[in-house]
């Protein structure tokens, strides 16, 4: 049975439908991201969850039990929020145990948690300073033990970590993820990055316009999306126009140059279809049974472990990621030059991207 | 030549606030002839009159204090949370003390509350309790604008979401988080109620109490030295407590970093 069950989520504000249909199973001790751009619904479906918004239609059930009207102090859901939402008034042991106090727990009890969850944020010495007192990195880790505190059932995260520097995000949400998985703990994460979404998640909800545009894991969302949106908006895409020449062969022209893929057309012959091809795909050179493209250097971006160039064909443009090798010869700006890429890299956008 | 005038306005500023103020100390400490005493004061203290007008009025501004704590926190706390729209009304509601005259109040306060069915004036404690009413009223403008203000600092909306996924019902957010996070906005609305109470004449005189309002007039209709030793007092009292605030504010923990923010 599914530790949490969402079927057929739905909030409407006004004439604006926020959330449409979300329906979502998730295991004990999963972690699922929500992943979209901001408005595509990801953070009201995380705030209905969370009990902070009332839906206006569907079930949420918690472990066999409906919480759907349940108020939200007493779902036992942990929240973490991108603003950190530390009590100013209260020290750090204090923001972490008022959960627990407020449960009625004794004080020992309260203490020694406290104590255990300050040292799993590796902060066993900040007990007693203030929220202003620490860094960004560290109120976030605050907040993150004081949703721990009360153990929840589920724990959710808002964006954590859309306010902090980017060393310290990298940091952080390796330690969000191996808390969550020593601690076995059912998580849902929201946020509109998909590295993040990619680098934590066993699976990603990508959402667009209040809807779920697919759920799957970070693998198959980024190789094989279902949709043009999840395409285009997870990782890097190369949309190529094309002429189908062949349908039933995977033949097709992009403007004069001949390609072949490994899928079928629907489409008819001398009909226009739309190729994608992620732009890792791409090699320089020439190789046998691959594809071929030929065109001209716009510019090239060195990115250290990547070489990003940019290529115009005719009049579309295409970006390739090379791998950087030490002996490699970078193509300069306004040199023509081949890159190949394999029949099964590219695949049939069932509708037109924009 | 702009520096130079500067400083002729701040001095003659200095003059004007602070001459009245040295004339007064000087003409309190001369009750008696020839020489400086604290006669007057002395006089004043050991007034029994004093010391029940001023208890009185000390009552009666703790009261409203209270009182209007307990209304206005959670109505704009909940208007902050839940009702934006309403805050425009709220604060028109909250200005309106300042265009309503203190004897057009108390006159209305009198004919509504002197006969049946609210024959309040029958009793000292129906009576004071209208006073509390009506100073809670002459009041509002500056608690809600000190309440408002102080809510607007935190970010009220995601610090109570964060305690009710903790658990905390609405009387716990109020009272732990809310509250304490308020510490310095509350204190200043409550020490401007004070004040307000503290030296309220119309009202007090018209529903017949004898507060420290009252018994400053009457102080000043018949003697000489003990009206200006008693404005002295208050200046006393109004600076320690200012002075209290500051104090209090400046050790607040978190107080220098009001919103829970990202930065």
């Amino acid at each position: 049975m599914p530790f949490l069950e969402i079927e057929h989520l739905h909030k409407q504000f006004g004439t604006l439908n926020a959330v449409a249909d979300f329906n979502l199973q998730m295991h004990k001790g999963e972690f699922v991201s929500l992943l979209g751009s901001s408005g595509c619904g990801k953070t009201t479906a995380l705030r209905m969850i969370a009990g902070f918004e009332a839906p206006t239609g569907g079930i949420i059930r918690l472990n066999g039990r409906d919480v759907s009207r349940v108020p939200a102090n007493r779902r036992h859901i942990g929240m973490v929020f991108q603003s950190y939402a530390l009590f100013p008034n209260m020290n750090v042991a204090d923001n972490i145990g008022f959960g627990l106090k407020i449960k009625g727990q004794p004080a020992a009890a309260i203490q020694a948690k406290v104590h255990e969850l300050l040292a799993l944020i590796q902060l066993p010495d900040k007990g007693r300073s203030y929220p202003y007192q620490l860094s960004g990195g560290q109120q976030q880790r605050v907040a993150l033990a004081r949703a721990l505190a009360i153990e929840p059932q589920v724990l959710l995260l808002d964006e954590p970590l859309s306010a902090l520097d980017a060393k310290t995000r990298v940091e952080l949400r390796q330690e969000i993820r191996d808390i969550q998985k020593k601690l076995n703990m059912t998580t849902i994460y929201v946020t509109h990055d998909q590295e993040e979404a990619m680098s934590l998640s066993d699976r990603v909800v990508v959402m667009n316009k209040g809807v779920i545009e697919q759920i799957g894991t970070p693998f198959a969302i980024y190789n094989y999306p279902k949709t043009a949106f999840t395409a285009s908006f997870v990782g890097q895409l190369n949309v190529l126009p094309v002429t189908v020449t062949d349908g039933a062969a995977g033949e097709c022209r992009f403007y004069d140059q001949p390609l072949k893929l490994k899928e079928a057309f629907a489409a008819a012959n001398q009909s226009t279809a739309t190729i994608a091809l992620r732009p890792e795909e791409l090699r320089l050179g020439q190789q046998d049974g691959h594809n071929h493209l030929t065109g001209i250097v716009e510019n090239n971006t060195f990115l250290g472990a990547i070489i990003r160039l940019r290529l115009r064909v005719e009049q579309t443009t295409l970006l390739a990621d090379l791998f950087n090798e030490r002996q490699m010869v970078i193509p300069r700006d306004g040199e023509t030059i081949t890159i190949n890429f394999p029949p099964h890299a590219c695949w049939i956008l069932d509708n037109q991207l924009n | 030549m702009k520096f130079k005038w500067a400083w002729v306005w701040i001095i003659l500023g200095i003059v004007y606030f602070f001459l009245p103020l040295v004339a007064t100390i000087n003409f309190s400490l001369k009750a008696e002839r020839g020489r400086y005493s604290f006669r007057a004061y002395q006089i004043v203290l050991q007034d029994p009159q004093f010391i029940s007008s001023f208890t009185l009025s000390i009552q009666i501004a703790l009261l409203t204090i209270v009182f209007s704590l307990l209304l206005i926190v959670p109505t704009v706390y909940w208007a902050h949370l839940r009702l934006p729209q309403v805050r425009p009304i709220l604060e028109f509601i909250a200005f309106l003390p300042f265009v309503l005259p203190a004897v057009v109040l108390v006159f209305g306060l009198i004919r509504i509350y002197s006969g049946p069915p609210f024959a309040l004036f029958n009793r000292a404690w129906g009576t004071n309790l209208i006073m509390v009413g009506a100073y809670m009223a002459l009041a509002l403008p500056y608690m809600y604008r000190s309440v408002d203000t102080g809510l607007r600092a935190i970010d009220v909306r995601t610090l109570t979401e964060a305690a009710q996924s903790l658990g905390a019902s609405w009387p716990v957010i109020l009272w732990r988080v809310i509250f304490p996070n308020l510490r310095t906005a509350l204190l200043s609305g409550a020490f401007l109620t004070f004040a307000i109470v503290i030296g309220e004449y119309t009202i007090a005189a018209f529903l017949g109490r004898f507060t420290f309002g009252p018994y400053l007039a009457l102080l000043v209709r018949n003697r000489a030295y003990e009206p200006a030793a008693l404005s002295i007092l208050s200046f006393a009292i109004t600076w320690s407590i200012m002075g209290l605030i500051q104090w209090l504010t400046y050790r607040a923990p978190g107080s220098t970093q009001v919103a829970a923010g990202p930065r």
